[in-house]
């Protein structure tokens, strides 16, 4: 299919640059493309074609010789990104070679990157909620961080634009917390799920669980194919049913004629001119070659994901910027936040022996924000609040039960017990000294200073975690589970994947780095939509956020241009 | 184009099945003389033969095809030669070793050596004194999970091994690599086996 241009030694001079092809660059490279800009994607990785470059989707764990286990060498490359317990043969290729580009903890932080054309959106949890003024009004409200300079009102046109387009499967709620999106049909709940749901509803006023809302096609939608429960997402999905950038976005960016992508470009700086007190292009390491390589452009787009961003944004200083570019405020790199991780309960389901299920569906449930919603909900323990993650199914591990032989070998044939687990994911405040710095002591492969990562969860997140943890067992009490465990695994922040911040959006350019188009205060043409941009973190899963303020800020870029702003 | 491999390795498979009642005639015979019929590539002759006879008796042969049957020995000596570092490979053989001593100190002599009622007593033991393994959200246990001993995890790879063998994978158990929909509430007398996949 696609056939992408990758050739950029013809055009220097571009309309637009889009630094990043993963969830936002990806939108930000379709939207200026169909508005007819030439648009250079400068991609850190190799080309990953839609389908074309998906080796492992239909292998079946006795396809490969160690079905699915990752020898020494492979442990090595990874041995950060291994942490998150997601890692395994079929998936080891969209994994960013933490070996080879190195960071360092300050505090215990894991940092998961997918380096190659479309990054994370191939492996990402496809889980995807509205934020609502809940969020958008709690650094107003309680003080922390500063204002977001947007409103509900000001993104849900582009929420809307980005669902129609991406296919958004769920059920609607009519909660102010979490409002609905344009829904595709919803995933279906099983037995235990249901009757899990209907006991919690009806034990706890205000609390609601539904089939997660996902970027999982549900019928056949703009040409692609729906969602055939294999639960082989991570290796790429051959029907399309999923949102990633190599399936939704960046083949009609190229049907426009007017994408060019370049893989293995890493970003080394902007280039600011003084004069013009814009950036003028952006300067690239060959990964391959070590060229240095400048491209220049009207507009650029900084989509790196999250702390590459910001990183690029420390690493282009000029004598305008000798702090890095856009930190007029001091604010770049600062105010990191990530949801908190594996907290909940889980427990065994009686009465259900006699129904299975048939399929792998590849989500859960979700049990939307309740506490400090209202008045009535109001915490005197933390600010903000969480939500839940979670699922039945019938699991069980054979290898606890205290028994061997044929009668053992016979019974393991059969399906086990039915288990259901809810897990946490709470908010995380804007703290200034949870930060990135760029580290001039450990270089990469290109001679790049990489960065120091210094975050922690503090007092509010603990306090939340304590009380997701008390809830979920007391909500899996009251619907009756059996051998119910509470866990709270304290993980560091990163593990949720959700890092934001950094670079965050606000008001005034004395406190914040971007305006509320996503456009650096000090110069203006160019913009980050990604999850660096973030001012707060909601306790809501980001990645539809950041797709609906790409499109919003593509959207101002190209009006700005044609008025000639920019 | 992988299905296609798979439906002609499933044909090459079906081969294989109608061969096996002489190769297992012949697979038995050598172990009566105590005889490895495969090369290990990293245990030593006398951890593989532990490592065969305790699969064999957590997972016999019945109406379905046992542990031996399917080459979970052989699939857990190449995942140990081929996944392990070095520390871990050091680790499992000291832990085949001390498995040995216990059963030298209880019944007087190594695993292989002993009959099968005593090789019964000593995973009846191993049961209750071996740890349990936690339940894992999203790929991670729960929990802090404590060292489990070597009983529990070779029972666990041994499980491991023997679901993802194509033999019970394909055939034993419900093999569906595509199940086109979720049907979230179905009778088990209408599926059977769990689920493959």
């Amino acid at each position: 299919m696609a056939n992408f241009n990758i050739d950029a030694k013809k055009n220097m001079v571009y309309d637009a640059i889009v630094i990043g092809s993963g969830i936002s660059g990806g939108w930000a490279a379709k939207e200026l493309c169909e508005k007819g800009l030439k648009t250079l994607v400068l991609e850190r990785g190799r080309i990953v074609e839609h389908v074309v470059d998906y080796p492992t989707m239909n292998l079946d764990p006795w396809d490969t010789e160690l079905r699915g286990g990752l020898t020494p060498e492979e442990k090595k490359k990874h041995y950060k990104n291994i942490r998150s317990g997601w890692v395994n043969r079929e998936n080891e290729h969209f994994w960013a070679d933490d070996a080879a580009n190195p960071y360092t903890e300050s505090k215990p932080f894991l940092w998961l990157r997918g380096h190659q054309m479309g990054g994370k959106s191939l492996l990402w949890g496809k889980q995807t909620y509205r934020w609502s003024d809940l969020d958008f009004e709690a650094n107003a409200k309680d003080g922390n961080g500063v204002d977001w300079p947007i409103r509900y009102k000001d993104i849900e046109p582009w929420y809307t634009y980005v669902e129609k387009f991406a296919g958004i499967s769920g059920e609607a709620l009519g909660l102010p917390q979490l409002p609905d999106s344009h829904f595709l049909p919803p995933m279906e709940l099983n037995c235990v799920e249901k009757h899990v749901k209907n006991r919690i509803e009806k034990e706890f006023k205000s609390r609601h669980m539904i089939i997660g809302r996902v970027a999982h096609l549900t019928q056949p939608h703009n040409g692609r194919g729906q969602c055939q429960n294999r639960n082989r997402c991570d290796r790429g999905c051959p029907y399309g049913a999923y949102f990633s950038s190599n399936a939704v976005t960046l083949p009609p960016a190229n049907a426009t004629g007017n994408l060019t992508i370049r893989p293995y470009s890493i970003v080394q700086s902007l280039i600011y001119d003084n004069k013009k007190e814009k950036v003028t292009g952006v300067r690239i390491i060959d990964s391959e070659t070590n060229d240095t390589i400048e491209y220049h452009s009207k507009i650029v787009f900084v989509n790196a994901s999250t702390l590459s961003t910001t990183q690029i944004l420390m690493n282009s200083k000029s004598s305008r910027f000798e702090n890095g570019l856009g930190n007029d405020s001091g604010e770049l790199g600062h105010n990191l936040m990530d949801h908190t991780y594996r907290v909940g309960a889980m427990g065994k389901v009686d009465g259900f022996d006699d129904m299975y299920y048939k399929g792998r569906r590849p989500n859960g449930i979700y049990i939307p924000r309740y506490v400090n919603i209202d008045e009535d909900s109001k915490s005197d323990k933390f600010v903000r609040g969480f939500g839940f993650q979670g699922g039945g199914f019938r699991g069980g591990n054979p290898a606890n039960i205290e028994s061997f032989g044929a009668d053992f070998k016979d019974s393991i044939l059969k399906p086990g017990p039915w288990e259901f687990f809810i897990t946490g994911f709470a908010e995380c405040l804007p703290y200034h000294d949870n930060q990135v710095t760029l580290n001039t002591n450990v270089l990469d492969k290109w001679g790049q200073p990489t960065l120091s990562i210094d975050a922690e969860f503090k007092a509010n997140e603990k306090a939340l975690n304590k009380q997701i943890q008390e809830d979920a067992v007391e909500m899996l009490q009251k619907t009756g589970l059996k051998d119910i465990h509470g866990f709270d695994n304290e993980h560091p922040p990163g593990y949720g994947v959700h890092e934001m911040g950094t670079a965050r959006m606000g008001r005034d350019p004395k406190t914040s780095v971007l305006n509320g188009f996503n456009q650096v205060h000090a110069a203006k043409n160019v913009f980050v939509t990604d999850g660096a941009c973030m001012t707060s973190s909601s306790c809501v899963n980001p990645s539809l956020t950041y797709m609906a303020l790409t499109a919003r800020a593509a959207n101002h870029a190209v009006s700005e241009l044609k008025k000639l702003n920019l | 184009m992988d299905r296609r491999k798979a439906i002609q390795r499933t044909g090459q498979l079906a081969v294989t099945t109608l061969l096996m009642p002489s190769m297992l005639s012949l697979f038995q015979s050598c172990q009566k003389e105590n005889r490895l019929d495969w090369q290990p590539e990293f245990l030593k002759e006398e951890e593989a033969k532990t490592i065969s006879a305790l699969v064999d008796l957590i997972l016999p042969r019945t109406e379905t095809p046992g542990a031996l049957d399917v080459k979970v020995d052989v699939f857990i000596d190449k995942v140990i030669a081929q996944t392990y570092d070095a520390a871990e490979q050091e680790n499992i053989r000291k832990e085949i070793a001390g498995f040995n001593a216990d059963c030298e100190k209880t019944f007087g002599n190594i695993f292989i050596d002993l009959n099968k009622a005593d090789q019964t007593k000593i995973l009846q033991e191993a049961e209750t004194t071996s740890g349990k393994i936690n339940p894992g959200v999203w790929g991670t246990s729960i929990g802090e999970q404590k060292p489990v001993g070597f009983y529990r995890s070779m029972k666990s790879m041994a499980i491991w091994a023997y679901f993802t063998s194509e033999e019970i994978g394909e055939k034993v158990l419900n093999y569906d690599p595509v199940p086109g929909i979720y049907d979230p509430c179905k009778p088990l007398s209408e599926i059977g086996n769990r689920w493959s996949l």
